[in-house]
């Protein structure tokens, strides 16, 4: 039972991680966070703080996507496994909601 | 090499390892340390931990790594399998998403509630650049996301069969991590005894930034570390097993697991390294 469990999940493997694009995702990341630092560098044209923290957010939800869908094979998996890490960002949109109330009204 | 007690004939595993008990056992005295504020206990319990840990990695050692579908493949009408173990660490991950998200979201409050004008306390928060180093943490940054590539051309290798290159991709991702946490424990040196950043008081050069600074930024970037730390171990382990022969293109799912946990580590400090350090 155990064997071919195992056997489900080897056939393919070796066909399907050959053409993952490993390397052009660590591209996409490294010229993203070289953008981070350069944005945020003393001496070049200062971008409004706002628009700054909202670019900021933005280019590092586009890195943590990449790595979540590529490098953690969420995009490879079953599409119901990825209810699970979405569940987990409801509850923080609960906890920021919560939080962001509270500032509002100390 | 197969323990004869561990599977029977029909290669199916039996789960009767006594360490997870002995490490929950750990983990409890370890606790009740913590609430009673009794260092002995924690010790003690941190003694039990380890050697529960100790003893689960060395049987583990010994033993191929293979996925175990358990309960998935029961209702697998309804959902394509995914490895229970995979399962397991998916929702283990939800709860690190939940307790980061307490650490980042308490910190990022003290800071609005304590920078806005009118509030009690008030005092601005350091520019980037002005306390902290961002460009040798941006080098650190860019170690840790080659990490990643390096941990899943490993993986990578595996599924291929290809026991040279597991090796050397797994060590290559070790000796990363190593230095990444040797980076922030250089950076932590300097800030602290140097700098004077510390859970009380700012540098002497930025001394009109608020004293909130110091406690958040290492409560943030400390527990990052103590999880890259036990990344560290995790794939030192991997790297032993792999070493030793201990995968092979069919068992391997050890790789895979850690290899989600590390992507993890990361995913959570390119959120972090942007919020403590760019913001």
């Amino acid at each position: 039972m155990a064997e071919t469990a195992v056997a489900v999940h080897a056939p393919g493997a070796g066909e399907i991680a050959r053409k993952r694009p490993y390397i052009p995702v660590f591209v996409i990341l490294a010229v993203v966070t070289g953008i981070e630092l350069a944005i945020t560098q003393p001496g070049l044209p200062e971008i409004e703080h706002s628009l700054r923290i909202i670019v900021l957010v933005i280019l590092s939800t586009i890195k943590a996507s990449l790595v979540i869908a590529y490098y953690m094979h969420l995009r490879y998996e079953p599409r119901w496994l990825a209810l699970i890490p979405l569940a987990g960002l409801a509850l923080v949109a609960v906890l920021v909601t919560a939080l962001t109330a509270t500032v509002a009204h100390p | 090499m197969a323990h004869p007690d561990s599977v029977d004939e029909g290669g199916e595993e039996h789960h009767g390892s006594p360490w997870p008990v002995v490490i929950a056992v750990g983990m409890g005295i370890g606790y009740v340390g913590i609430v009673s504020a009794s260092i002995p206990i924690l010790v003690v319990g941190a003694a039990v931990f380890a050697a529960g840990a100790g003893g689960w990695v060395h049987v583990d050692m010994e033993r191929p790594s293979r996925a175990f579908y358990g309960l998935a493949a029961a209702i697998e009408s309804r959902f394509p399998r995914v490895s229970a173990r995979k399962l397991a660490l998916w929702l283990f991950l939800v709860t690190e998403i939940m307790f980061f998200s307490a650490i980042i979201g308490a910190s990022w409050t003290l800071r609005l509630r304590t920078t806005t004008p009118g509030a009690a306390f008030q005092a601005p928060w350091a520019r980037p650049g002005e306390i902290l180093n961002v460009l040798l943490t941006g080098a650190n940054t860019f170690i840790l996301i080659c990490s990643s590539v390096t941990m899943v051309e490993a993986l990578a290798a595996i599924e291929r069969g290809d026991q040279r290159k597991v090796r050397y991709f797994l060590l290559a991702t070790l000796l990363l991590g190593i230095t990444f946490l040797s980076i922030q424990a250089f950076e932590y040196q300097k800030l602290y005894f140097g700098d004077g950043l510390t859970f009380t008081q700012v540098p002497a050069h930025a001394s009109e930034v608020n004293k909130l600074y110091g406690p958040t930024f290492y409560a943030q970037t400390g527990v990052h570390g103590s999880h890259v730390t036990a990344g560290v171990l995790a794939l030192a382990y991997v790297t032993r097993k792999a070493f030793k022969g201990g995968f092979t293109k069919d068992n391997h799912e050890a790789v895979e697991l850690v290899g989600l946990y590390w992507h993890f580590v990361d995913v959570v400090w390119i959120f972090l390294f942007t919020i403590v350090y760019l913001i």
